[in-house]
């Protein structure tokens, strides 16, 4: 691809290494000129304001002390400003608007868990309003229980936990592993079962649905942790299943009746009653979300990209799955971010000093090197245009509240679980793995792929060939960046970096846009 | 004791996919369903010119292609069937029917299609099928509705193959003609001294999934005979255990295991005789297809169905099969990186240990055991000497 030249030059700080040490956090600030210095320290200071606002919280003390995972959230300012690294302008407020409202939905549900507990805030007349979810469920079936919450212990116990602190989830892969689990599992839900085991998990709800969306180590992992809960804590369990052909139009009916069993079974167990016009409200947000989430790749795809990266994955993660049209604060952030991506279109804001390679990037995200793809843009010039989790919802559901929409609604929801982050891709054949890639391609018009290659995601892993053959023939340039998601004793930091060096150097015969970025000594960072 | 007469004849029958029996049914211009997993429907593939092959790699060695089209962390036996497809190892099927019973098959199965691994024919033809993930009304009715877009229709539309209900009730009467059998065999494995070894009773069983069946019920009937008067040695056992796992297509393993002087009482895997050969029965106010999903739908002890009484009910499945075959120990193995049998290994042994008291012995292994025979021989030993001295304390 041509090469597309920034016609500003960025201010503040040029070479980006200079900031790294060897030590937790990085040797200073990064300069980015007076007013978006000021900008970022401002976020930064509303970073904290969030944090204090969590420990403010019932139950809060007890928590920090009570469960080990509660340590990583001191060091939340820091992964925000992982996200931020070399940003200016509009890329910039893009960056701090989104994660500042993930970091506000995380913080809320570590408050709603602590308050929840029965080992900390005991709050049972709270926690009797709560659902136990997945945190890889999306949350649809919840759409239509405005009364509700959906308690996503999961999300600050692991998975944003290892978003902020690369070590955070290794104690529970050793017990995991102690306890009988092979190491060659996804380390996901091998963490979650691990959490469990060691009941490190907050005890809260008054009953939990539980998913099998994502893989096979995900759905067996359930049953190790609903068997705590049913047998030591009395809190009911209940399976939904959504179908792996989840574009055969002969499994959607078996979808719509978990779906609908689903409602039922939180009906019984809670009391509350399905509010349609709840639900349609909700979808009606999942619309306009799916509707901005399509614009930005709209704007992706053109030589100017402004919302891409680990933060519009993060973003659409929450939006979706977490949020799922529940909230009606989103629409309102969505809103900043569009009048963001507009105006920095328009003034052809970049990231870097030139764009060589736009890039799709495919496979799943270690969660302990979520910076990489901004790394990418400012050490290499490589531009990531979209990634796999955010290649979610593209169609849209019903928002009218009728009789016939009523049952197509449970399809909808069906279809928003089945089409949860990651497993649309993932699930569903070669098709949406493999040929949908190629497509996404042209769409984007990229010149590159950057396959993510989790060693312990075999849905991924069991195309590799295929993916290497196919990019051969289309003359696609591809580049294999193995990790193991949630654990850097496999593949350091550096490690996985080093495999896009290597590619970049000798396949692409490049040299860095900024060479002190090559190395960068962060193994012992958060 | 003195060997079964047919022993050889079957032995030799495993030794390849395409073997005398399937290369003789197709000579008589019989097409031949090749299906993948335990929770497809079997009597399905054996409908009116139709017989079905549940595929299986005898004599696996090296999986290098597999593993640079699937990497080395996919399950082994997904691999090893890969590979002796590519190697043209099963060109005599004239289609695959593949579910996704679990991501590895259905990648193994996915990579075949996209690598023209099996196009004997030019009307071949892949499918690939939904298994309900639990065990309900609901899990009925899609299986129902995958089979018949996913076995019958295409069966029929591509080869004129008959699926009525009268041809389902045929191909389930013989369906259970060889259950019984296989069960009735299987009952002389409670005996204390059993007439029939682990290991003769693997070999037979795993014929009947990857032969043509109505030519082997004969054999059968007649091996079934002549165990009734076959004098058992007089031998004492040092363990009676009952075997739990996955894909094991592989009696060498079995063997292994009473090379060591234990005797493998009973068989919980997806090649076996539990839950694989109990009778399907049907009734005639009702369709056959629904209830030989039914059937197939609760009986399943498959650790993909996610609900907790299943999953519960898995083990102590296992329990009673263990009490029923007065085991001394359980061995619970996972094919080495299969993921849901990683889950299953563990909380089955865990369970069977710790709830219902069972000596377990929690162990991976490879597809085919003999690659690494010393390690998988020195676990067994070891589990064998615990059971022993167990004994001797108590």
């Amino acid at each position: 691809m041509e090469t597309v030249k920034n016609e500003k030059i960025l201010p503040g700080d040029q070479k980006l290494g200079v900031l790294y040490n060897a030590g937790k956090v990085r040797r200073r600030r990064e300069w980015r000129g007076f007013k978006d210095t000021m900008y970022d320290f401002g976020q930064w200071l509303a970073t904290w304001k969030i944090m204090m606002g969590v420990s403010m919280g019932r139950g809060f003390l007890k928590g920090l002390f009570r469960y080990r995972w509660m340590v990583n959230f001191l060091a939340v300012p820091h992964m925000i400003d992982k996200f931020t690294i070399g940003q200016r302008d509009e890329i910039l407020r893009i960056t701090h608007i989104g994660m500042g409202y993930v970091s506000y939905e995380v913080a809320g549900i570590v408050k709603q868990c602590l308050r929840a507990d029965r080992r900390c805030g005991n709050d049972k007349k709270f926690s009797d309003k709560c659902v136990l979810v997945d945190e890889n469920a999306m949350t649809s079936y919840l759409m239509g229980f405005p009364n509700l919450i959906a308690l996503q212990r999961e999300i600050p116990t692991l998975f944003a936990a290892n978003l902020i602190n690369q070590n955070s989830d290794l104690h529970y892969i050793d017990v995991a592993q102690a306890f009988g689990i092979p190491g060659d599992v996804c380390p996901m839900p091998e963490v979650e079962a691990g959490v469990s085991i060691e009941d490190d998990f907050v005890v809260a709800g008054k009953c939990a649905v539980q998913v099998n969306t994502t893989c096979d180590g995900s759905m067996l992992g359930n049953g190790i942790i609903a068997k705590r809960l049913e047998k030591q804590y009395g809190i009911p369990t209940f399976q939904m299943a959504s179908p792996l052909r989840h574009r055969s139009e002969d499994t959607q009916k078996y979808a719509a009746e978990e779906v609908k069993r689903a409602i039922a079974f939180i009906e019984e167990k809670t009391g509350e009653k399905w509010d349609w016009k709840a639900y349609f409200a909700a979808a009606k947000r999942v619309n306009l979300t799916t509707r901005n989430r399509l614009e930005w790749l709209d704007v992706n795809s053109t030589p100017y990209p402004q919302f891409f990266g680990a933060v519009f994955s993060l973003y659409n993660d929450t939006n979706y799955m977490g949020n799922c049209g529940r909230s009606a604060e989103f629409p309102l952030i969505d809103k900043k971010i569009m009048d963001l991506v507009h105006k920095g279109y328009e003034n052809k804001t970049m990231m870097a000093s030139e764009y060589r390679h736009r890039c799709i990037v495919w496979g799943v995200q270690p969660q302990y090197v979520i910076d990489m793809l901004y790394w990418m843009v400012r050490c290499w010039g490589v531009v990531p245009l979209t990634d796999m989790l955010s290649m979610v919802i593209e169609k849209e559901i019903a928002e009218e509240d009728t009789p016939e929409n009523r049952e197509q609604a449970y399809y909808d929801m069906a279809y928003l679980s089945e089409n949860m982050i990651m497993r649309n891709h993932t699930h569903g054949g070669y098709q949406v793995l493999v040929d949908q890639l190629w497509e996404y391609v042209e769409r984007m018009n990229a010149d590159m792929v950057m396959m993510w290659e989790h060693m312990g995601c075999k849905a991924l892993t069991g195309m590799h060939g295929q993916f290497e053959e196919q990019a051969r023939e289309r003359g696609i340039k591809l580049v294999w960046v193995s990790h193991d998601l949630c654990d850097p004793r496999i593949y350091s930091r550096q490690a996985v970096r080093d495999q896009f060096n290597q590619f970049m150097r000798t396949v692409m015969r490049e040299e860095p846009l900024d060479p002190t970025l090559e190395e960068l000594p962060d193994n012992e960072a958060w | 004791m003195r060997d079964l007469s047919s022993l050889q004849y079957f032995e030799d029958l495993l030794q390849n996919a395409n073997n005398d029996l399937v290369r003789a049914a197709k000579a008589e211009g019989r097409i031949c369903a090749a299906y993948l997993c335990e929770n497809t429907p079997e009597p399905l593939f054996n409908l009116g010119n139709c017989f079905g092959v549940r595929l299986f790699a005898p004599n696996t060695g090296s999986m290098d292609i597999a593993t640079y089209y699937m990497s080395n962390l996919l399950c082994e036996t997904a691999r090893a069937l890969l590979e002796r497809a590519i190697e043209g190892g099963f060109n005599f099927a004239d289609c695959l029917i593949a579910p996704d019973g679990c991501t590895m098959m259905n990648r193994a199965a996915e990579n075949m299609e996209l690598l023209k691994a099996l196009e004997g024919n030019d009307k071949f033809f892949y499918e690939h099928m939904e298994i309900p993930f639990k065990a309900d009304d609901n899990g009925v009715e899609l299986l129902v509705l995958q089979c018949k877009n996913h076995i019958l229709k295409p069966l029929s539309e591509t080869y004129g193959i008959d699926v009525s209900d009268a041809a389902i009730r045929k191909a389930v009467a013989e369906h259970n003609r060889i259950c019984r059998v296989i069960k009735a065999m299987g009952e002389f494995r409670k005996e204390e001294k059993p007439r029939i070894t682990g290991y003769e009773f693997a070999v037979l069983t795993l014929a009947t999934y990857v032969c043509p069946k109505d030519m082997i019920i004969d054999r059968l009937e007649a091996t079934l005979e002549e165990l009734k008067t076959r004098e058992p040695d007089d031998k004492k056992y040092r363990a009676r255990l009952v075997v739990v796992g996955s894909e094991m297509d592989d009696p060498e393993y079995v063997k292994l295991i009473e090379e060591c002087g234990a005797y493998v009482c009973a068989d919980r895997y997806c090649f076996g005789s539990f839950p694989g050969r109990d009778e399907i029965e049907l009734t005639e106010e009702r369709d056959a297809l629904t209830q030989v999903c039914e059937q197939y739908v609760h009986r399943c002890q498959c650790p993909r169905q996610m609900n907790m009484e299943k999953v519960y009910g898995r083990k102590a499945y296992v329990a009673e099969l263990a009490k029923e075959y007065r085991a001394d120990g359980i061995i619970y193995d996972q094919v080495k990186f299969c993921d849901p049998w990683a889950y299953e290994r563990l909380t089955g042994s865990t369970a069977l240990r710790q709830d219902f008291g069972y000596p377990v012995l929690s162990v991976d292994r490879p597809y085919n055991v003999r690659s690494s025979e010393g390690q998988m021989r020195t676990r067994v030993q070891a589990f064998i000497e615990s059971i022993e001295i167990k004994k001797l304390q108590s």
